[in-house]
């Protein structure tokens, strides 16, 4: 059995620093530490790559945090049956290589490939560009392997792409933050690598013409893999990406353009290179540091949601953002001078969302913004059936308690 | 109850209570204590109100089509059917999204919003009568949720009366509402966990062109191979349906109409998306499909034509009727890479009881259908049958399949669970009922091999309330 070492400040979860940290070996390994943490009472948390350790509300006390970056094996991967099942602590970068040999891939780009583990990815729901296309975790993953809060290690899904048997466990662990149990194995639906990509730019559009165009995109029947747009002042670039078997890409991206030039908006085929900046320039923004807020509105709230709650925030962040037009999701971060008027901005973005179902969530913020604001917000009213799950899963109250949304 | 729903919306009498002692599948009827049809989530929540303070257990019911036993009752429940509550109340394209109530039909929703070029992607192969809230419970499929994906990937919020008759709203239009995924869980809960009353869906833009091709080969051997290149060559059909010789056979007899040829197996395509993606995949599907042993390959001409091929599919249950007196429907999973055989082992315990199985299937996903023909006329007969459908269940389960790929537990299905789940992934499915439904009241003995009382430990098996009262006998 592996020892455990004494918690650094690096190992902080939302600030709070363990007393220990352990990475076991083996899935046995790991729920054995699970049920001697249950015997002795102890405060848990999960770690994979430490990418997203800023996630929620400071957990009332850790005593041990469960580091799964040694149980990388990839357990199966059948690519007749486009599946795969690796353990939890395998990065998505390390997946995707062996998947690529196939000629497959996770249809999943998060921030981060290098360091990102599967279970980190389902446990924060974390996503990237291809969510246009593709969804997220909960559209892709089939199967899952847990250890309970009680250290039982447990099952749910299988490794069949079609499955109702059964409650549905795999959905349960998505975006649970490890509030609910410790996710050591993940089954996920795999899609064939594109033969072919392109990346259309629309550089300097306003808001509401970029959602025109989007508009008119969908009603045109064109299938993006990814729409992403870059805050550029008051105005977006946006960056609209085809994959795919050659002749429908290029098909597609001919007829984006005639969509734009009828819009009275220019459009760049960006090559190689210049899709690589811009696309690195998204992730710069996806992967900052210091403070980074997400917010969710309707799609067509486009304009509203740059205008009344992304503009206050960039102001306030002084660094950039990314708004996913088609999702109705957007992301700004930056390294603010002022804790005061980050708190004012955020909630500003609450104000002018929440009546209309969206949310703002501070993702990453340094101790003096989070003690200006609630990260999470105010909970939806669907809260009381978590708690009922969580009180039913977590019954001490020992998963990174306090870390949850509402304090769970 | 009466005073909640109106007395007409109520009915008690033994000869009416008769319709719904099953669902779509008509053994092991129980006649229901009472049977309710309130028109209003608030009716709903009230009469789960006054069903719990009687300890009267309560089984959700849509359009009863569903093939697992889903919503059939149990002794002296009260039956909420949810048919009255089948409005539209807001379509709204630009943000791709409808929301319903739960007992409107799968089909009438597409149907209904079509001049909008949009539509609602699952289409089970009982969507002209199936309801949305029996689609949320099962997390219902269909042909082409190979590439569209399921109830589940499509449902965008609901409305829930949970067991203690308070009304939660989950989810909503904008994406990623906070906290745990509870949609997640509570799509294909079966009716266990709670009843939805409206429910959000998300619109899909209808794609460009599709092309539909329909192959025969001599026999499944071949159509596999096909339908494994096909994927192996990187498309994702939109459906990719296969048909064995006694099914086709079959689809002949009830279709008159239908030329097809009589071969071992047949293949229908359909690929969609933008025109020139589409053009390349059929054309290279094709290609693979002749390459693997294709006899004859048809691309249909007209809509009309393409409507025929699918009709032959859709209409292989009913058709199999025709060659049969009577015929179970399984639904099992297996790897795809399995299918051809899969279906040569099974055409194998088949003989050797001496059944008549036939195939039609969602190829794509390894999703099979055997249809077990038998006839009741001959003693013995129906219990071969079950036994011939629960080896074969246990064979899907065996190559790391399921039990079910799209028509739930229900009763029918819950003694194979324990094949599939080992008593901890049982235990924590329990967990989850546990935490949100904990007396047990909505749909009980569905799904779970041997319900536990919440809050007990696992141990020996301990009779519920309602069975030690004698409402129940063990399910």
């Amino acid at each position: 059995m592996t020892a455990p070492r004494p918690g650094r400040p690096e190992d902080a979860i939302a600030g709070v620093v363990p007393r220990a940290v352990l990475a076991p070996e083996t899935v046995e390994e790991a729920a054995e530490a699970v049920r001697a943490a249950a015997r002795d009472r102890a405060r848990l948390a999960f770690v994979g790559g430490g990418t997203d350790l800023g996630l929620g509300a400071p957990p009332e006390g850790l005593d041990l945090v469960l580091r799964t970056e040694k149980l990388s094996r990839i357990v199966e991967h059948a690519p007749s049956d486009q599946i795969v099942k690796a353990e939890a602590g395998v990065t998505l970068a390390a997946l995707q290589r062996t998947l690529s040999a196939h000629g497959q891939r996770l249809a999943l780009d998060p921030p981060h490939p290098d360091r990102a583990t599967l279970g980190g990815i389902v446990c924060a729901n974390a996503f990237g560009p291809l969510r246009t296309r593709y969804g997220t975790v909960r559209d892709l993953i089939i199967g899952i392997g847990i250890v309970r809060a009680d250290g039982v290690a447990a099952r749910g899904g299988g490794k069949v792409v079609k499955n109702v048997a059964g409650f549905d466990l795999p959905r349960l662990m998505v975006g649970s933050m490890g509030t609910l149990a410790l996710v050591t194995s993940v089954t996920f639906r795999l899609h064939p690598l594109p033969e072919q990509e392109t990346t259309v730019l629309f550089p300097g559009v306003e808001p509401g013409k970029a959602a025109s165009l989007l508009a008119e995109t969908r009603r045109g029947q064109l299938e993006p893999s990814a729409a992403a747009a870059l805050a550029s002042g008051e105005r977006l670039d946006l960056g609209v990406r085809f994959e795919g078997f050659a002749a429908g890409v290029a098909e597609q991206r001919e007829r984006l353009l005639a969509l734009g030039r009828a819009a009275g908006l220019a459009g760049e085929v960006l090559d190689g290179a210049s899709a690589k900046a811009f696309w690195e320039r998204h992730r710069a923004v996806r992967e900052g540091a210091g403070v980074r807020v997400k917010l969710s509105a309707r799609p067509t709230a486009l304009e509203a949601l740059a205008r009344d709650a992304l503009a206050p925030l960039r102001s306030a962040l002084a660094g950039g953002a990314v708004v996913y037009p088609t999702l109705g999701l957007a992301f700004a971060a930056g390294e603010p001078a002022s804790p005061e008027e980050v708190a004012r901005a955020v909630e500003r973005a609450r104000v002018a969302l929440g009546p209309a179902g969206g949310s703002v969530v501070v993702q990453e913020a340094s101790p003096a913004v989070r003690a200006r604001l609630d990260v999470w917000g105010p909970p939806p009213a669907s809260i009381v059936l978590m708690r009922r799950l969580k009180e039913r899963l977590d019954p001490d109250r020992r998963l990174a308690p306090g870390r949850f949304l509402g304090g769970m | 109850m009466a005073a909640v729903v109106g007395a007409r919306n109520c009915i008690r009498e033994l000869s009416d209570l008769v319709t719904y002692e099953c669902d779509g599948l008509a053994h092991g009827r129980v006649t229901p204590g009472l049977v309710v049809l309130p028109g209003s989530t608030e009716e709903v929540a009230e009469v789960v109100r006054i069903a719990g303070a009687a300890g009267v257990p309560i089984v959700p019911r849509g359009s009863g089509t569903g093939l697992s036993g889903g919503a059939r009752p149990v002794p002296g429940c009260v039956v909420v059917t949810l048919s009255r509550m089948r409005r539209i109340l807001e379509v709204n394209f630009d943000d791709g999204y409808v929301r319903v109530e739960p007992g409107i039909a799968n089909l009438e929703i597409t149907n209904r919003i079509a001049a909008g070029g949009y539509y609602y992607a699952p289409d089970p192969s009982s969507q002209r009568v199936c309801s949305i809230g029996g689609n949320f419970a099962e997390n219902s499929g269909g042909a082409h949720c190979l590439k569209y994906g399921f109830t589940v990937n499509h449902v965008l919020g609901a409305r829930l009366v949970m067991d203690g008759g308070e009304i939660v709203d989950v989810g909503g239009v904008a994406p990623d509402s906070p906290g745990y995924d509870l949609l997640g869980v509570l799509v294909g809960s079966e009716g266990m966990l709670g009843i939805a009353t409206e429910i959000t869906l998300r619109l899909l833009r209808k794609p460009q062109t599709t092309r539909t091709f329909f192959a025969t080969f001599p026999s499944t051997d071949e159509a596999g191979d096909a339908v494994s290149g096909i994927i192996a060559a990187g498309i994702l059909p939109a459906a990719i349906e296969m048909m064995d010789r006694l099914a086709i056979e079959a689809a002949k007899a009830y279709l008159k109409k239908l030329d097809w040829p009589d071969v071992g197996a047949v293949l229908l395509m359909d690929a969609d998306g933008p025109a020139a993606e589409v053009e390349h995949v059929a054309a290279r599907a094709v290609e693979i499909a002749k390459g693997c042993g294709a006899l004859e390959v048809r691309i249909p001409k007209s809509e009309a034509e393409r409507q025929l091929l699918w009709e032959g599919r859709k209409a292989a249950f009913a058709a199999v009727g025709r060659i049969s007196p009577s015929y179970l429907v399984e639904d099992g999973v297996i790897p795809r890479s399995e299918i051809a055989r899969v279906l040569r082992e099974i055409s194998e315990m088949a003989s050797a009881v001496g059944l008549r199985v036939a195939n039609v299937f969602h190829a794509g996903d390894g999703n099979l259908h055997p249809l077990v023909l038998y006839d009741t006329q001959v003693p013995g007969e129906l219990e071969h049958a079950q036994k011939l459908g629960a080896d074969i269940l246990r064979l899907c389960v065996r190559l790391g399949g399921s039990i079910t790929g799209e028509h739930g537990v229900g009763a029918e299905k819950k003694a194979f669970m324990a094949d599939m789940f080992g008593p901890t992934d049982l235990e924590t499915m329990e967990m989850v009922r546990c935490a949100l439904d904990p007396q047990g009241r909505f749909n009980p003995g569905k799904v779970l091999p041997t319900p536990r009382l919440c809050g007990e430990q696992p141990g020996p098996y301990q009779p519920h309330p309602i069975e030690k009262a004698g409402l129940a006998e063990r399910w």
